[in-house]
């Protein structure tokens, strides 16, 4: 038999002697439903007509293109331009910072591009570049903010009055003019103040006041309150108490009379202007008066 | 009309080759590769090609040109995938068969599928471009360039391959 005998069956080369030996076999009836089988297959659909009116379409495009050579110049002359100030425009943009601010009374939550969260609180504004972020996770910081930074390479917030470094973990950070704060909630946070560096571990806090180091106590909170609509204070001179009320109310206290140095330990309410005053003001032993958004502040023996 | 005047920048020559060859560049290239984008892309582009050389290329060397374009355009690059052809609706067809034949035709036809798409690709093209399109060995011979005892050693094979994946020896 032939050597390709199969597709010489097919063409109807066999000659009759080798067909009928090839007919006898027991192959034969598979090839056959084989080859019965597939003339029912269908050819891949293709449309024609659409194909030859595509290919007129996409020709002529491409010789108008050859042809009209000087339009198209000037018209690259222009894409070039545009694509220049574009490029332009992003670098420039990605190298400024990008900057969030809080009003007072007002507070916000924002996601760092590594997915590390900020809380910033009332009248306070953080500042960072989104460029080369992975490498150099640095942020400016007035006012307060709470982070909680996804682990990493070192991350890095500075302040008017110092600089906090850290490598991955939750801790807050409270800079006012002659306050500075920080409290590490988890983790270790490495404090820059004054050419010195402190470590602070998970539960501690640093506080400066008037440029003095303060020793403070531990702290056995897990985030600071200010999250949950409250401020806290332990041992802090009345002056800085007011001066976060006055930051979260939006309000203007006169407490000339009374004397700001005393230390105040406590907590006052975000929510409620009333309760929260009676709150500073019960334990000062001090009397208060409300009158739109000014707040008259007296000591209670006073006539 | 004497063969110098003959030039595939005239409009209804071009027509023409894109008329005769059109159809079995886009099948070729879907036996080949399993991908009726890609098959459609390459026909535009074979014939794209033949527009811009139409001054360079004799109406006599415009189908292996064509061929040659769409061939070459996806070598080393596409990886094949699965062909799936479809079988012509017979449903229609008044049948006096049993529903237990027409079930195994069903199967049958599954299995020949399968064993079509795991074929070599140059035995399931020659194979399909024979039995589909009804192409000579010597038409796929100039096709595929290679002799027309190739395409018959294909073809031979291709059955055999396809028995044996049916019938699971």
């Amino acid at each position: 038999m032939h050597e390709n005998y199969l597709a010489k069956w097919l063409a109807n080369e066999l000659t009759a002697e080798e067909l009928e030996i090839f007919q006898k076999s027991d192959e034969f009836a598979s090839y056959q439903k084989i080859i019965k089988t597939s003339e029912g297959l269908k050819e891949p659909s293709f449309n024609m007509d659409k194909a030859l009116s595509d290919s007129t379409l996409k020709r002529n495009t491409k010789r108008t293109k050859v042809i009209a050579m000087h339009p198209f110049k000037r018209l690259m002359r222009i894409a070039a331009a545009v694509a220049l100030l574009f490029t332009g425009t992003y670098f420039y943009f990605n190298s400024q910072s990008n900057t969030v601010e809080t009003a007072l009374a007002e507070n916000t939550s924002l996601l760092l591009p590594d997915a590390s969260e900020v809380l910033l609180n009332a009248d306070s504004e953080l500042s960072y570049t989104e460029k080369h972020w992975e490498t150099n996770r640095d942020i400016k910081l007035q006012g307060e903010a709470f982070f909680k930074v996804a682990k990493g390479q070192q991350f890095t917030v500075a302040t008017a009055n110092g600089r906090v470094q850290v490598l991955g973990t939750q801790f807050n950070v409270k800079s006012r003019k002659d306050f500075f704060e920080v409290t590490c909630y988890e983790g270790l946070v490495r404090v820059s103040y004054d050419r010195k560096t402190i470590e602070l571990p998970a539960g501690t806090s640093f506080l400066v006041l008037y440029g003095k180091v303060i020793d403070s106590q531990p702290t056995k909170m897990l985030e600071p309150s200010w999250i949950r609509n409250e401020s806290t204070f332990k041992s802090i001179p009345l002056s800085f108490v007011l001066n976060e009320l006055e930051r979260q109310y939006n309000v203007t206290i006169d407490a000339k009379k009374i004397d700001l140095s005393t230390l105040f330990t406590g907590s006052f309410s975000h929510k409620d202007l009333d309760l929260a005053l009676r709150s500073i003001c019960q334990p000062t032993q001090l009397n208060f008066n409300l009158e739109g958004n000014k707040v008259l502040l007296y000591a209670k023996n006073a006539p | 009309m004497s063969a110098k005047d003959e030039n595939v920048c005239k409009e209804e020559i071009y027509k023409s080759i894109f008329t005769a060859h059109s159809k079995t560049i886009f099948n070729y290239i879907y036996y080949k590769f399993g991908n009726e984008e890609k098959a459609y892309d390459a026909v535009q582009e074979a014939f794209l090609k033949l527009w811009e050389n139409c001054a360079k290329v004799s109406p006599t060397k415009a189908k292996s040109f064509v061929y040659t374009i769409a061939q070459n355009l996806y070598l080393n690059v596409l990886k094949a995938e699965k062909v799936r052809l479809k079988y012509a609706d017979d449903t229609l067809r008044v049948t006096n068969e049993s529903p237990e034949y027409l079930l195994e035709e069903k199967q049958f036809q599954e299995k020949l599928n399968k064993a079509l798409s795991d074929l070599p690709e140059n035995q399931r093209t020659t194979f399909l471009l024979n039995r589909i399109d009804g192409k000579k060995y010597a038409e796929i011979a100039e096709i595929e360039n290679v002799s027309i005892k190739a395409i018959e050693k294909r073809m031979h094979l291709a059955l055999k391959t396809l028995r044996s994946k049916i019938e699971g020896i």
